[in-house]
């Protein structure tokens, strides 16, 4: 009896011994959480759809990182600024989160910027204000997509060199800082060139009806009218200016278009000849597109459009670059981003150090015709691509 | 019948206190954060302010946004260039939404019914408008950045670090505590049941010899001032002060939170701000298009529960006790 006690003492004993190891093994598996700032509802609903699925992509190539498991977790953003910082707070605050990536409005990634920054975090982000490399640059935040200068550089350039008779551009703004710097950087070309700018229409950001504006371009007689808006309003306008019959009457060229899921919604009766500014184009024939095409048709059944792109390779970018430092360590890993060169879909793409900005490719292309189609996502040809970057003196950018 | 609401009738003022006391304390128990804590007693006050004007004076305000996001750029403004301290940031917030919605009533009170509520939509556009422009000063469409949250300091000495969120929090719920008493105080003074009289009848109190406007506009004030402390401690909370402070969005938001919650009721106000900022979050991790689902929250509200929140957990307080009577004490008009 007294034998059987003293092993059921031993037992427990033993148990009990193995707790802490236990304790400890299971702080090791202990899972990453990275942090996906997704505007899965509100206005922005559409663009957070792809964007998460294309971090989930990312996500799903490092099962694990560093040894530990690697979890996934959305926060959304709902479209709302405000709401987006404080769910960021919460995460930093509650759960010690360090790894951030997306956002669709500049407003929200430049405040969470902040917020994480201050966190010692990391964030990358595809928004296009460009502040976020410019002025309000800081050591956590790093942006994947070209800012204004270089989108107005890739499409004007190349479409005055392609087009040396046409001599008068006319311009349609949105009035406010995005398009204020779109509208200024384009006047510089046109001064570089010698390109006669003829006229400005400037609308609100409420605007959803162009045909004032319209009928300014048209009676100022431009050889090439561009649209300097995005979004909704881009569309409409674009669809607003086919039914004008301008498409006849002079070029028209969309410099900051949304890619494929504007162009599906547009059609190619709309696109055909119309010239469309790019961040990214799934037919780009680079290794990491090549892949990233086929792995988006084997998960969703679809083409990569450019959320779930920039998604991807910034969740896919950031990952790596946890792997590079062999730590998860906020400030080493944004060393370990800071000059790092990777295969990105626009081809070999590098982080600048001094701004953190990624020197990659910008596209200009053309709407085909209907009956060039080679399947229902064939809607428009690469003309031309190029990488044009502000020099990081001119930034506002204090990093370096 | 009668479309306005009834006579607000509640508890007396230290039940109803001891009330809000409790909901201060179990509010960052049960919640996730003490940050969403911190959220919905902003919007509550922001709320409270509103319910001054659509509970007790029968004014349906568009305008609550503007003095919202006034008191927001105007307390990041103090701090950031005039390195004001907390409780001074905070009382210019006040001012300027008081001095804002001043102008705003003077005008707007002039008229009645839909041309009022027009007239607040319109203000509401035009201050969108101005702080759009204004991008030097406001940050325009990207917001205006790095905002300080100040700790409360004597002498420099920092006697509360208001950085920890569990700090801040405690700091808004004893503002929140004072703002809601000295509410209260204000509604059940004279002051309070002109109000009340002017929303039943406003020729009947101009009858009587009250200077209806004086005291509406007196009303538009305070309501201002205290939406603008509410958007002050917003911007301090998120260190941010968004253009979408300031839209017509916001203003709907915190109507929507007033009614939810009880027009009428002070009470119901932290009660509507809750529902709405909980249910935001619950609601759109379950669906994308989740502000319809608070659409039809809101119509059920003003279809079946006229009292809002409040009215539906007095009514409900009643049912459970069938034979009690409401003694004359206990029914103290508010």
């Amino acid at each position: 009896m007294q034998r059987r006690t003293l092993l059921k003492a031993g037992l427990a004993l033993g148990a009990l011994g193995s707790l802490p190891l236990g304790a400890q093994r299971a702080f090791a598996e202990e899972p990453l959480v990275f942090y996906g700032l997704k505007s899965m509802s509100g206005a922005f609903a559409s663009y957070g759809k792809y964007a998460d699925m294309g971090s989930r992509q990312a996500i799903a190539e490092h099962p694990q990182l560093l040894g530990r498991p690697l979890q996934y977790k959305v926060i959304d953003t709902e479209g709302n600024a405000g709401k987006a910082v404080r769910k960021v707070q919460e995460a930093i605050g509650q759960d010690g989160a360090r790894f951030f990536q997306g956002c669709t409005l500049s407003s929200s990634a430049l405040a969470v910027s902040k917020e994480i920054n201050k966190a010692g975090g990391v964030f990358m982000t595809p928004v296009g204000a460009d502040e976020i490399t410019g002025k309000d640059c800081n050591l956590s935040t790093f942006r994947w997509s070209v800012p204004t200068y270089g989108a107005i550089r890739e499409t004007l350039v190349p479409m005055i060199r392609q087009l040396p008779q046409a001599k008068r551009w006319y311009t349609i703004t949105p009035q406010y800082v995005f398009g204020d710097a779109l509208l200024d950087n384009a006047r510089k070309v046109f001064a570089e060139f010698g390109v006669e700018h003829i006229g400005n229409s400037y609308h609100s950001l409420q605007e959803q009806e162009f045909s004032g504006y319209l009928t300014n371009a048209i009676a100022a007689k431009p050889d090439v009218l561009v649209l300097l808006n995005f979004g909704s309003q881009s569309s409409n306008a674009l669809r607003q200016a086919v039914n004008f019959g301008i498409k006849e009457r002079m070029k028209v060229l969309l410099v900051w278009s949304a890619g494929l899921d504007q162009f599906q919604e547009l059609g190619s009766d709309v696109l055909e000849g119309v010239y469309l500014g790019a961040q990214y184009w799934h037919q780009v024939d680079t290794p990491l597109n090549k892949a990233l095409v086929a792995a988006t048709q084997k998960a969703y059944g679809i083409n990569p459009n450019y959320p779930l792109a920039a998604d991807y390779i910034g969740t896919k970018v950031m990952l790596d670059a946890i792997v590079q430092a062999g730590t998860f360590d906020g400030a080493s890993v944004a060393r370990a981003l800071q000059g790092m060169r990777f295969q990105g879909p626009t081809g070999e793409e590098l982080i600048r150090p001094g701004d953190h900005q990624v020197l990659k490719d910008y596209y200009l292309l053309r709407g085909k015709p209907q009956g060039q189609l080679r399947d229902e996502d064939d809607l428009a040809e690469v003309i031309s691509s190029g990488r044009s970057f502000v020099e990081v003196d001119h930034t506002g950018c204090a990093l370096a | 019948m009668s479309e306005k609401n009834p006579l607000p009738v509640g508890p007396r003022t230290p039940v109803l206190l001891l009330l809000v006391v409790a909901s201060l304390v179990l509010l960052p128990l049960v919640l996730p954060s003490a940050t969403l804590a911190t959220e919905i007693l902003i919007f509550a006050l922001a709320a409270l302010a509103c319910n001054l004007l659509l509970g007790y004076t029968g004014l349906l305000s568009f305008g609550q946004g503007i003095f919202f996001g006034v008191g927001a750029y105007g307390a990041a403004l103090l701090m950031i260039h005039l390195k004001w301290g907390l409780f001074a940031a905070l009382l210019g917030a006040a001012v300027f939404g008081a001095l804002l919605a001043l102008l705003v009533g003077a005008l707007a009170i002039r008229r009645k019914g839909i041309y009022f509520v027009m007239l607040t939509l319109a203000f509401s556009q035009m201050a969108y408008f101005l702080a759009y422009t204004l991008s030097g000063w406001t940050g325009g469409d990207n917001g205006l950045l790095d905002v300080p949250r100040p700790n409360i300091e004597v002498f420099g000495h920092v006697l509360v670090d208001l950085a920890d969120p569990r700090h801040f929090y405690a700091f808004v719920a004893l503002l929140f505590l004072l703002i809601f008493a000295f509410a209260l105080r204000v509604i059940r003074s004279p002051f309070g049941s002109t109000l009340l009289a002017i929303r039943e009848n406003e020729t009947r109190a101009a009858a009587i010899g009250y200077d209806t406007r004086h005291f509406k506009i007196l009303v538009f004030m305070l309501s201002g001032a205290i939406t603008g402390i509410a958007g002050a401690l917003y911007a301090m909370l998120l260190h941010f002060a968004p253009l979408s402070n300031i839209d017509l969005m916001m203003s709907e938001n915190i109507l929507i939170m007033t009614i939810i919650g009880g027009t009428g009721s002070l009470f119901g106000s932290l009660l509507g701000a809750g529902a709405i900022v909980v249910l935001g979050d619950v609601l759109s991790e379950l669906w994308p298009r989740w502000l319809m689902l608070l659409g039809l929250i809101l119509i059920l509200v003003v279809v079946f529960m006229r009292g809002g929140l409040w009215g539906g957990l007095a009514e409900l307080g009643k049912r459970l006790r069938p034979g009690r009577t409401l003694s004359t004490k206990t029914k103290e008009t508010l």
